[in-house]
């Protein structure tokens, strides 16, 4: 029988995926449309994506499912398609897997709050994300991934929820601000708090992505280490995107000095490493001998 | 209750979060028919400053920034009706038309913009998430709105606020609205490029720069 996600990431340290969205883009995503629906209207063009990150050296791939929940679909009127939207976006996946690579359900935030600040409550999130992550589960996603999570409630919500409905173990990684203090969300969860909770609720992979640039990553791992011992996934952006008067976006950090905060990432103690944010399938090939060095 | 600790407490109790405490203390000064005005910019507004103090230091998060904004909101809701009672105009910073541009569904920044817009004594327009340029001009017209603000989370959907502002000089209206522009992708130099009045980082950031642009 072929390892687990799991044992792999007991074995090594284990390289993800980049950036996504501007992927579509360049094949032509439209302005304002809403990417899952690329699952089943354009899956060629989602496989290419995902193909070209295997190629350059990803251990797992993350499914086109980031807004997938069921109140993030709903802003497209897409909500009733929920279920569909993310089988498709494992089964389209899945079908560009090769040997010896895996298969991860991205589950990102709703976008939206819990009350008090908002007006969902617990077990209507819990819905959302649970119609998601049966989608996802049954289209034969290897792991699930609960990410860029910015409120830790809506976090143990989608996690519930996940596990309600797929067998397959459910990781999760928060996002972080940096401020004077330290790092936290933007509901002002602390990275001890997170990961206690995390912890608690048995939580295998845990971690942080997107927000921060490959530096403060690395800081932020630092002090991720020192909290817990649980493998830890980390995800950086590429400093900041900046649009140029005719249009061309680039991101603050580049590639270069990305990368150099890699081996930082993983000496910090990242055991699960990716891209995210202004990051494509060129920063993971150059990732890829970092990541998996061995010793 | 003396003024000076009404006014203390208000603010306080602003900062603290506490709604029924601000608005108990509202309809206090109310019944002792203090002067309404001085409570709000002695009492209350100074409240909401400390609180965009606390955050910018990451002391406060967003779910304190929007219960403080909430207790304003509370306080402002007792005193309105009196205000108007006295035909005593407050003085409004400005109106401001908000929204994040179409294309763009994201709206926890642009809500948050806009809570702590109006807690600063902004009259504050929101739109909503995704919302046509030409929807923006219309409604800046006809509430004759001091204030375009257009919020982009996405680097596509930024374009959208270049194209609005495109869309005020085709029409002539620049200068008559300053329009403010956000998002994480947004930055100073985005705001330069595109001829917009000003760019805001954060929530506490963007009423500091309405009210420097409502004083020049």
């Amino acid at each position: 029988m072929s390892m687990t996600i799991l044992e792999l990431i007991r074995k090594r340290n284990v390289l993800l995926d980049g950036g996504f969205g501007t992927e579509l883009i360049r094949r032509g995503f439209p302005q304002g449309a809403c990417p899952e629906s690329w699952n089943v209207e354009r899956p060629e063009a989602v496989q290419e994506i995902h193909k070209s990150y295997f190629e350059a050296g990803s251990d797992a791939v993350l499914t086109n499912s980031f807004g997938g929940s069921a109140i993030k679909l709903a802003a497209h009127g897409l909500d009733k398609r929920c279920y569909e939207l993310n089988r498709a976006a494992a089964m389209v996946a899945d079908e560009v897997k090769p040997s010896g690579g895996f298969i991860g359900g991205s589950i990102g935030p709703t976008g939206k709050f819990l009350q008090p600040q908002g007006e969902f409550s617990e077990p209507e999130f819990e819905d959302a994300y649970a119609e998601q992550a049966r989608g996802l589960a049954d289209g034969k996603v290897d792991f699930l991934l609960i990410e860029t999570q910015y409120d830790l409630r809506e976090a143990l919500c989608a996690l519930r929820a996940a596990r309600k409905v797929a067998a397959v173990p459910v990781f999760v990684t928060m996002t972080f601000n940096r401020v004077p203090r330290g790092f936290f969300t933007l509901m002002g969860n602390s990275v001890a708090q997170c990961l206690e909770e995390l912890e608690k609720e048995r939580v295998p992979v845990v971690g942080a992505n997107c927000t921060l640039d490959s530096s403060d990553m690395a800081d932020l791992v630092k002090v991720m280490r020192e909290r817990t011992r649980l493998p830890l996934i980390a995800q950086a952006n590429a400093g900041k995107p900046s649009l140029s008067g005719d249009g061309e976006v680039s991101y603050s950090q580049g590639l270069q000095s990305y990368l150099e905060q890699i081996p930082r990432i993983i000496e910090n103690g990242a055991n699960v490493i990716g891209g995210c944010c202004g990051t494509n399938p060129d920063y993971i090939r150059r990732m890829a001998p970092l990541v998996k060095k061995r010793g | 209750m003396k003024k000076e600790e009404l006014l203390a407490g208000i603010g306080a109790a602003i900062v603290e979060g506490r709604k029924s405490k601000t608005e108990a203390l509202a309809k206090e000064a109310v019944k002792s028919k203090l002067d309404l005005t001085e409570v709000i910019e002695k009492g209350c507004v100074p409240g909401i400053q400390k609180v965009g103090d606390l955050w910018e230091k990451g002391d406060y998060f967003l779910p304190e920034l929007i219960t403080s904004a909430e207790c304003m909101k509370a306080a402002m809701a007792v005193f309105q009706p009196e205000l108007d009672k006295a035909n005593i105009k407050t003085k409004t910073q400005g109106k401001v038309v908000i929204g994040t541009v179409e294309g763009d569904i994201h709206d926890i920044g642009k809500n948050l913009v806009a809570s702590m817009l109006s807690a600063s004594g902004f009259d504050v327009i929101d739109l909503g998430a995704d919302v046509k340029l030409e929807k923006f001009i219309e409604k800046a017209e006809e509430t004759q709105a001091d204030f375009i603000c257009l919020s982009a989370l996405l680097t596509t959907t930024m374009l959208g606020q270049k194209r609005a502002i495109e869309m005020l000089k085709q029409r002539n209206l620049c200068g008559k609205f300053k329009v403010l522009v956000g998002g994480a992708p947004a930055s100073q130099k985005w705001a330069d490029d595109i001829g917009a009045d000003g760019y805001a980082e954060n929530a506490m950031l963007a009423v500091k720069a309405a009210k420097r642009l409502r004083g020049a």
